[in-house]
């Protein structure tokens, strides 16, 4: 162990001072009156970071290289050096079953007594050489001496090579027992304000066990969370990009993990915010002013209608809807509509279709067809009666029975395993993804594989018994004492919950229903957050965390603070969907416009506007049949079933159209398998596939009956528009459409076609026309 | 072996078999047609009141009487104004003492009594869904305090529609799958513009109180949008005083609830569950023998019961939920509780679960692999021996029961000292084979002439009880015999067989079907349950068969068609040493061609039910078969035994219909004919007819073409009902049981060296 540094190696990097650091330091230094708060304050933050310039380039002479005459640590000396040059990276000798032509050593070097055999006694030794060190294979091979498919790894006048050399050189031994481990972390800075274009050289300290410390940046890793708002070497250095807002740096030092936390301001004037209509607004609107970012305004009543009816319902508005909401003078209209969607069957067919997704409601053989619809009618009905979150996942997580007397069974259907059953309840319920702790320590979060088995032994006593149905089992809870086997250590473990003990399980008790009583402990970190965070992106297209589901230290919050107060707001409430859903679309927040301002055009975190998203495939499609007045046939379903409240994948083999535009098989618990990407498929398809023709040229469509109908054309416009749009026709779309229903047709040969033909054709392109705008296919 | 020939062919495994099918079998139907009333429309009535029922059915041949399970309905053929009786149409009238309930409904048909549909007769006034009603604007409007009878069609939904007021509570209650129906429904009651406010999807009630004056929509569909004429339903409406308990529409009882209640156990228990008693300050107290009503409620129930107890006591803990119809599955631990300084212990004496199935049952799969019939249950019984004296904690859980809060869900505990008996079950023996057609499995008894029929028999034993168990049926059909395979002791499998002559004329009786033990020198009976499929199920692969109690034991013959094949022995009786070998000759009586060459036989009946295939030559009109009585092991004494087995019949459905259809259609013929020649005369006469009789000869001629397109188009008919029968009477490959007349076989001791 190397201890304290003997001496450090004092250098001074003019480089370093000639970066952007004291570049931008200046230039916040030049803006008074923008912050005029902030001159000392940036004055200050310019002079130490010239300090800690100095400070680092010292650390880095030192970085890696123990003294000379202290011992090398394999654990602390040797193992971060095969982790930094990225030997025992996943892709390369932690690769499972074998790592790389026979050497194998474990994933970031969690296991370090493996990965001591694996280098000093496995392949008879010949990986190191005691006589001629620099012989040694690793260091021939790791150095391009010898060919390695990996590259040059460690350059022979690296610190990194010195340091392995200098271990075989004093014996290639193991640490003796009880030597200095690695008890913490200290990064510096761990937080910054940083200004657009500007550097900032992170430092991390190695405490250990003893008391001792050491730099060791230059042996860590580093990864930022959106490398399109700030990158980061892997000397530590990182360097923001021109998109304000949060951004956060993940340092891993041998299986610890620290944080830097970056606010990027734009730093603009915001004169003007909206009023704050609840604790939202205060957050976010705290937030906008923090970083300089002035917000769009809220925005008008089409539009709103139009967003909440698409994001509540998953529909659009009907023209008789629109009306009347426009008519409103009312100034809670607002909040009636609000209320009146979360009342209907459309906002549980539109929900239910989100969740069956990510808990797998998959038909993979045709007997599905029974438990399918009985899950889905579950979930649907379960968020048509407001059921409260925590209940919902109860039921679900301690389900017993049949499918059909008690239908989240089916759950159990999908998802066989107890390993899958954790990860998917971790992932979904908890935000928290554990697949990685099956096999080793996880790499970037605190959960090792006893956490993992211990969560695991939840669902130890999950019994089954054959039900009379082809693939379906009677589940019942199994009396017993419930624990899971640490494959790796082969501890038989208790249940634990993510770290958090919980009482004694007796073998009568159903430890599952333990962890759903964990579950909703007003203090559990997890829960509340994962669904409120979930939630907030179905409305603000980005979540606080990104994604949804991998929350973690290591992956901060863009707004801490409103994250906090969802979570506790919606714990308040009783885990209450439908109060969460109507809290966040009353906020002013989710009512601004989508229309950017001049400055807050790059905000892509700080919802200071609306940002707009392509309508979801089944929505779409719904949108397209109420838009042309056509239904689109499903098979086995009544007619006029919404694709929205289909029940589960089987419908996408059918439908190119759901297929085209990303429906989700069911087949991960994440919502990123739903493609909410564009792509030229999907504008061919709306331009010219079949069931777009189809629709368009229906005998009962809409073009047919506005063709017939004796009204004046204006009249039919001003429907076209309050369906697709939910608006009023502005002048210079109504004359441009009155100029082409006008216009006269010809054939091919120039003659004049039929009056009605001409009328019906003419119908069929205006909606074909709007149905291809972004208006239409996008949620503003 | 190709492998559309592997796909196409029917193999029949291990029960009964038979022997060399080749590949003339592909295409081969399971079970010689048996008459079935599959809907009866309305499916109930009023008590009190008349109603007129359609039915339909498979095989309803000649329908002649349809007859209730109890004599207070009565059903008599419709008829039109001329007095004409219109095919498949009843009047029925329900006594006004017959009780609110369900009954049987069957049908006497050509080939005997049909299979049975429920027929609910209730309190509440009748609607019948006479128009489509699948939106919202063709709602019915259906009165409260009404049922409502419908069916679904396929990817439909029904509308009802009723006023409500505000604060009324209104009970919705729909019965489907307790009365034969294949409805899983789902029911649901919206708002006036059918917008859903409450779902029902699991054969719950809907307990609704209106929020508001106004109109309100039920939408009634399958959970998977399936529909057809199976899928019907009685959905009842009815005010409910506020704080009343609900009672819902009566439904048949599943297959295991034969074996509940024990013998004279009263009808309310004698003390009932007082929650909260899991906690130990609130533990139950309770005295053995105890009967406890309770429930498993509200979710994660523990209920526990403390009791003191003696050392060398022997008492019987059994506990009833899913017998009595709700969807649990308890479970029991008695501990002992020990106290010590260190305060106090528990530990384990005896944990229950399941009551198993005394048979293998079906796994639904492909093949049939064992009976439909689950005669196990998830309730429990089991035996609780005292080794200390002590104090002892019984607690029940329903292992189900973690999440679902429902007060429904009771249970009735029993604790009481030995009272050895037993309950039977019986149903129709099916055919093991691999092969997807279950229709046989929906079989009534309806014999052919010459026909032996197999009952399997189970038995439930309670409190140690192990003995024989005989087993006989009486009050047969004139014609008829039966004979119990008894159930030997310590087993539970027992066969009745019910024979009936080659002559044996129609008829139609409810037989009393028992089974006796004797039991301290005393013989006790019991009446056997018996338990069939409520639709013949063509494709095993698409649907599980649905078997449930039925209330009767009706036994028919045909009088008009035969077995195809007949096995009896020369002798009713034989005789033989113990380890020796006994030779029976059997006589075959074809009446129909087969496919094969011969089939295997195996004995059955205590004491010779070895599983041993016996090769019959089914070309021959004797055969003998050979019993190895050193192979099994049979000691002295009589045993009735019998030979089963299977055989493809190249059978011909009524074949005398194409007969009579040819007669009718040649005299026809003949009438058009003479009508053809009659014309043409008149006509002929007319061309040659003075003015003065033109008019004359034209009316005779208008009778005369009237006639004569009366006479064509009966000829018509006749011919379409002529390519019907002589369809049916085509020879279709048909695998069916066949089964020796039981005979007697006594065995002697042998003889000593």
């Amino acid at each position: 162990m190397p201890g304290e540094p003997a001496g450090y190696l004092l250098k001074f990097d003019p480089a370093l001072l000639s970066s952007p650091v004291l570049t931008d330091s200046d230039r916040n230094c030049a803006m008074p009156t923008r912050f005029p708060n902030c001159v000392c304050r940036v004055g200050r933050v310019a002079t130490l970071f010239a300090i800690a310039a100095i400070i680092l380039v010292v650390t880095h002479a030192e970085a890696g290289a123990a003294d000379q005459s202290e011992r090398v640590s394999f654990t602390n000396d040797v193992v971060p050096v095969l982790t930094k040059s990225g030997c025992n990276m996943g892709a390369c000798h932690a690769k499972a079953n074998g790592g790389q032509k026979g050497f194998q050593l474990s994933l970031l070097g969690f296991e370090v007594a493996d990965d001591f055999d694996s280098l000093v006694k496995e392949a008879r030794g010949r990986r190191i050489s005691l006589v001629q060190p620099g012989q040694s294979l690793v260091l021939l091979k790791g150095s391009g001496q010898m060919p390695h498919g990996g590259g040059v790894r460690l350059a022979k006048d690296s610190p990194g090579y010195q340091t392995i050399e200098r271990w075989i050189e004093q014996g290639a031994v193991m640490d003796e027992p009880g030597g200095p481990v690695l008890a913490s972390l200290q990064l510096q800075p761990e937080k910054g304000f940083l200004q657009r274009g500007q550097k900032q050289q992170l430092q991390l300290t190695a405490v250990y066990s003893d008391g001792k410390k050491r730099d060791v940046t230059g042996q860590a890793l580093f990864e930022s969370n959106d490398p399109a708002m700030a990158e980061v070497s892997d000397k530590g250095l990182v360097t923001i990009a021109d998109i304000p807002g949060k951004v956060a740096v993940m340092v891993r030092y041998q299986g610890r993990v620290a944080v830097f936390n970056a606010a990027v301001p734009l730093g603009a004037r915001v004169e003007k915010l909206p009023p704050v209509k609840n604790f939202i607004d205060e957050a976010v609107f705290a937030n906008l002013k923090g970083l300089g970012i002035p917000p769009s305004p809220v925005c008008d009543d089409s539009t709103f209608l139009r967003r909440v009816t698409l994001d509540i319902a998953g529909r659009l508005p009907t023209q008789d809807e629109t009306k009347a909401f426009l008519a409103d003078k009312n100034p809670n209209r607002r909040e009636t509509v609000v209320d009146d969607l979360l009342r209907s069957p459309d906002y549980a067919d539109f929900f239910a279709a989100k969740w069956t997704a990510v808990l797998k409601n998959r038909r993979d053989d045709a007997s599905d067809i029974v438990s399918n619809f009985a899950f889905h009618a579950w979930v649907r009905d379960s968020i048509l009666a407001n059921k409260p979150y925590d209940q919902f996942v109860r039921e679900l997580l301690a389900a017993t029975g049949t499918v059909i007397g008690n239908p989240p069974v089916a759950w159990y259907k999908r998802v066989k395993e107890p390993k899958n059953q954790i990860e998917d309840v971790a992932q979904l319920f908890l935000g928290v993804r554990m697949q990685c702790a099956q096999c080793h320590h996880h790499p970037f979060e605190r959960w090792s594989q006893d956490d993992y088995y211990s969560l695991a032994a939840f669902f130890s006593q999950v019994g089954r018994k054959p039900s009379g149905t082809r693939g379906e089992d009677l589940i019942f809870h199994k009396r017993g004492m419930a624990t899971a086997t640490n494959i790796k250590s082969g501890a038989a473990l208790k249940p634990v919950a993510l770290g958090d003990a919980v009482p004694s399980i007796a073998a009568d008790e159903d430890p599952r229903l333990k962890l759903a009583d964990w579950m909703k402990s007003p203090k559990n970190p997890f829960f509340a957050r994962a669904l409120v965070n979930r939630y907030w992106k179905h409305f603000f297209q980005r979540g606080l965390i990104e994604p949804e589901d991998d929350i973690r230290d290591t992956n901060p919050p863009s707004n801490p603070e409103l994250l906090a107060a969802l979570e506790q707001h919606f714990i308040k409430s009783g885990f209450d969907l439908r109060g969460l859903v109507g809290v966040i679309v009353l906020s002013n927040a989710y009512q601004l416009s989508s229309v950017p301002n001049q400055e807050n055009v790059g905000d892509r975190q700080n919802y200071s506007r609306y940002y707009p998203r392509r309508l979801p495939a089944e929505v779409l499609l719904d949108s397209i049949d109420q838009l042309a007045a056509t239904q689109t046939d499903f098979a086995n379903l009544p007619p006029g079933t919404r694709a929205v409240a289909l029940p589960d994948n089987s419908y996408n083999r059918a439908s190119p159209f759901l297929r085209v535009f990303g429906r989700p098989e069911g087949e991960s618990v994440c919502e990123c398998e739903r493609v909410q990407s564009s792509s030229l498929a999907q504008s061919l398809h709306l331009v010219n596939a079949g069931d777009i023709k189809q629709k368009l040229a229906s005998q009962t469509g809409r073009a047919q009956r506005l063709a017939k109908d004796k009204t004046p054309d204006e009249e039919k416009i001003r429907e076209l528009y309050q369906v697709a749009f939910s608006r009023e026709p502005k002048p210079d779309e109504l004359k441009a459409a009155m100029e082409y229903l006008t216009e006269k047709r010809t054939d091919a040969d120039g003659r004049p076609i039929d009056a009605q033909r001409a009328a019906r054709e003419n119908f069929q392109d205006l909606i074909w026309a709007l149905m291809n705008t972004k208006e239409f296919l996008f949620n503003h | 072996m190709t492998a559309i020939f592997r796909k196409t062919t029917c193999f029949l495994a291990s029960g009964i078999l038979i022997f060399g099918l080749s590949s003339q079998v592909s295409g081969q139907s399971v079970g010689l047609p048996a008459p079935r009333l599959l809907t009866t429309t309305p499916m109930g009535g009023k008590v009190g009141g008349e109603v007129e029922i359609a039915i339909t059915g498979d095989f309803l041949d000649d329908a002649g009487e349809l007859i209730f399970s109890d004599s207070r309905i009565k059903a008599t053929p419709k008829k039109d104004a001329e007095g004409k009786v219109v095919p498949d149409k009843y009047q029925v009238k329900i006594d006004k003492a017959c009780p609110p309930g369900l009954y049987e409904a069957r049908i006497m048909t050509r080939l005997g009594i049909s299979s049975s549909r429920v027929f609910v007769v209730g309190t509440l006034d009748e609607i019948l869904e006479t128009k489509p009603n699948n939106t919202l604007a063709s709602a019915i409007e259906m009165p409260v305090n009404s049922v409502c009878n419908g069916t679904v069609a396929d990817r439909a939904i029904d509308f009802l529609a009723f006023q409500a007021k505000k604060g009324q509570r209104l009970i919705v209650d729909c019965a489907t799958r307790g009365i034969d129906s294949k409805l899983n429904a789902t029911v649901i009651i919206g708002d006036e513009a059918g917008r859903d406010l409450v779902v029902e999807r699991r054969g719950g009630v809907l307990d609704f109180t209106a929020p508001k004056d106004g109109k309100y929509t039920i939408k009634i569909h399958e959970l998977t949008f399936k529909g057809g004429p199976a899928f019907y339903y009685r959905l009842g409406l009815w005010e409910q005083k506020p704080g009343t308990p609900i009672e819902r529409q009566a439904t048949t009882r599943a297959v295991n609830a034969f074996s509940w209640p024990p013998e004279g156990l009263a009808t309310a228990a004698a003390t009932t569950e007082a929650e909260p008693n899991v906690a130990v300050s609130k533990i139950q107290k309770i005295t053995l023998p105890a009967d406890i009503g309770g429930s498993f409620f509200p979710a994660a129930d523990v209920d526990v019961y403390e009791f003191n107890a003696k050392k060398g006591e022997t008492w019987w803990v059994e506990l009833a939920s899913e017998r009595l119809g709700r969807p649990t599955d308890a479970s029991a631990l008695v501990q002992k509780v020990v106290k010590s300084a260190e305060g106090e212990k528990l530990v384990d004496v005896l944990e229950l679960t399941d009551i198993a199935s005394p048979v293998k049952v079906s796994s639904n799969g492909y093949a049939y692999d064992g009976p439909p019939y689950n005669s196990g249950t998830s309730d429990f019984m089991g035996k609780l021996e005292i080794k200390e004296d002590g104090v002892y904690r019984l607690q029940v859980t329903d292992l189900f029961g973690g999440t679902r809060s429902d007060p429904a869900n009771q249970y009735r505990l029993v604790i009481r000292k030995p009272e050895p008996d037993f309950a039977l079950v019986s149903w129709a023996i099916h055919m093991e084979l691999r092969n997807g057609d279950r229709n046989a499995l929906s079989k009534p008894i309806a014999l052919r002439g010459g026909a032996t029929m197999a009952l399997e028999v189970v038995a439930m034993r309670r409190d140690g009880f192990d003995g024989d168990i005989n087993l006989t049926m009486t009050n047969l059909p004139r014609g008829v015999r039966a004979t119990g395979l008894r159930i030997p002791a310590g087993k539970s499998y027992g066969l009745m067989l019910i024979t009936a002559d080659e002559s044996a004329p129609r008829g139609y009786a409810n037989a009393t079907f028992t089974g006796t033990a004797t039991m301290e020198g005393k013989p006790v009976s019991h009446p056997v349950h018996y338990a069939s499929v409520a639709w013949p199920i063509p494709d095993s692969w698409g649907e599980i068969p649905s078997p449930r109690l039925v209330t009767d034991v009706p036994v028919s013959v045909s009088g008009i068609d035969k077995a195809p094949l007949t096995i009896t022995a020369k002798s009713p009786k034989f005789e033989v040493k113990a380890g020796e070998k006994l030779t029976i000759p059997l006589v075959l009586t074809r009446r129909s061609d087969f496919s094969g060459d011969k089939i295997q036989v195996r004995s059955i009946g205590a004491g010779f039910d070895s599983g041993q295939r016996l090769d019959v030559s089914i070309k021959a009109d004797t055969a003998d078969v050979v019993l190895d009585l050193a192979k099994l092991k049979t000691p002295p004494g009589e045993y009735q035994v019998s030979f089963l087995g299977g055989a493809v019949a190249k059978y011909r459905h009524q074949p005398d219909a194409v007969a009579k259809a040819e007669a009718t259609s040649q005299k026809q013929s003949l009438e058009v004919k003479q009508l053809e020649a009659e014309v043409k005369k008149l006509m002929d006469e007319a061309k040659a007819a003075p003015a003065e009789k033109k008019e004359q000869v034209q009316k005779t001629m208008a009778s005369m073409n009237s006639r004569m397109k009366a006479a064509t188009d009966a000829l018509n008919v006749t011919k379409q009902q002529l390519k019907r029968a002589t369809d049916a009477a085509t020879p279709r490959d048909i695998a069916d049981i066949v089964v020796c007349e039981p005979i007697t076989i006594v065995v002697k001791p042998a003889e000593k060296k």
